[in-house]
């Protein structure tokens, strides 16, 4: 290992996209609730607009965990809060 | 790249408080907001039985929003409806600010999401405990047995804290969004696409994001003044 600093940014973006991997199901989920509220549509048309407003709290409520893997994957890209111990852990192993 | 721009230092006693960029768009928007609220206050006087021109428009907007409230907000709290409008408006005008050049949308800086969700936690336990009494504070915090009361109090907590952070990532994902596709293909997006992006990651979500935090803040508010 010829520089730690390069090491740690590698890993800090692998990590990065690991987090985001949470994207997948929550974009599941969010299908799931998108197709339940157009078959609820299709057999009701009258009741458009509260399925609508229903909808999207659901959508909403679904996204929030793609969204804290969002945020941690911005964490750890841009803040970097745990670089410090892990380049002395490093530098002191080499 | 992302870093929260800062305009300048003020040095109050030993207190220094950071003039960032997203306090300087927040006192732009405050201004547009307060203007505009001038103006309908001084032509309120000319408004008649038939409506034309510029109070169609301030009508179609109050009577959207009193529908949304009558149809999704308990009765007991329709007198928070001027607060919930202005909530949106302030969203809105907040979300779509990064389509003017120069301006970061300032929801993509977490203190102010939060600021207003701590706003919809406390309206929430105000409203709780004003219309459902000792009853609310029994059925929200002391549920199964008074020993849950620890693991209620965090569930309580988390709300403003999942509420802030979903309208504070989609804003950022936006802006950071367009941010790498400038950096990254600057002929490409600079000439051909930079409508079609604003349109989607400022207006589009901006809206759609500012509209969902309000009626989320509403349907909590609502569900505790229902309590009882």
């Amino acid at each position: 290992m010829q520089d730690p600093l390069a090491f740690v940014l590698a890993m800090a973006h692998i990590a990065a996209a690991v987090a985001l991997l949470n994207g997948i199901l929550t974009t599941i989920g969010q299908g799931n609730v998108a197709a339940k509220a157009i078959e609820s549509v299709a057999r009701q048309p009258e009741a458009r607009g509260p399925i609508t407003t229903n909808m999207f709290i659901g959508l909403a409520m679904a996204e929030t965990s793609g969204i804290y893997g969002f945020v941690i994957a911005i964490l750890i890209l841009f803040v970097r809060p745990l670089i410090n111990p892990f380049l002395q852990y490093l530098t002191a192993m080499i | 790249m992302f870093d929260v721009p800062i305009h300048g230092v003020v040095s109050i006693g030993p207190v220094d408080l950071w003039i960032t960029n997203t306090i300087v768009v927040t006192w732009v928007i405050m201004a547009v907001l307060i203007t505009f609220a001038i103006i309908v206050r001084i032509k309120l006087k000319k408004f008649t039985d038939k409506p034309t021109g510029f109070q169609n428009v301030v009508e179609m907007a109050i009577e959207a929003f009193d529908g949304l409230m009558k149809s999704n907000g308990h009765k007991n709290i329709s007198w928070l409806g001027g607060w919930f409008f202005t909530l949106f408006t302030f969203l809105l005008f907040a979300n779509i600010m990064g389509i003017f050049p120069g301006m970061r949308p300032p929801t993509a800086d977490w203190p102010l999401p939060f600021a207003l969700a701590l706003t919809s936690f406390f309206l929430i336990q105000f409203s709780g405990i004003r219309y459902g009494g000792w009853k609310y504070f029994k059925g929200t915090y002391l549920s199964p047995h008074w020993a849950f009361f620890p693991i209620n109090v965090l569930g309580e907590f988390s709300r403003p804290i999942s509420l802030s952070f979903r309208l504070f990532g989609n804003i950022l994902g936006g802006l950071i969004l367009i941010t790498l596709l400038y950096t990254l293909v600057p002929a490409v997006v600079s000439y051909v696409v930079p409508v079609a992006l604003h349109l989607v990651f400022d207006l589009a979500f901006g809206v759609l994001q500012a509209f969902i935090f309000t009626i989320l803040s509403l349907t909590f508010v609502s569900l505790a003044a229902a309590d009882n």
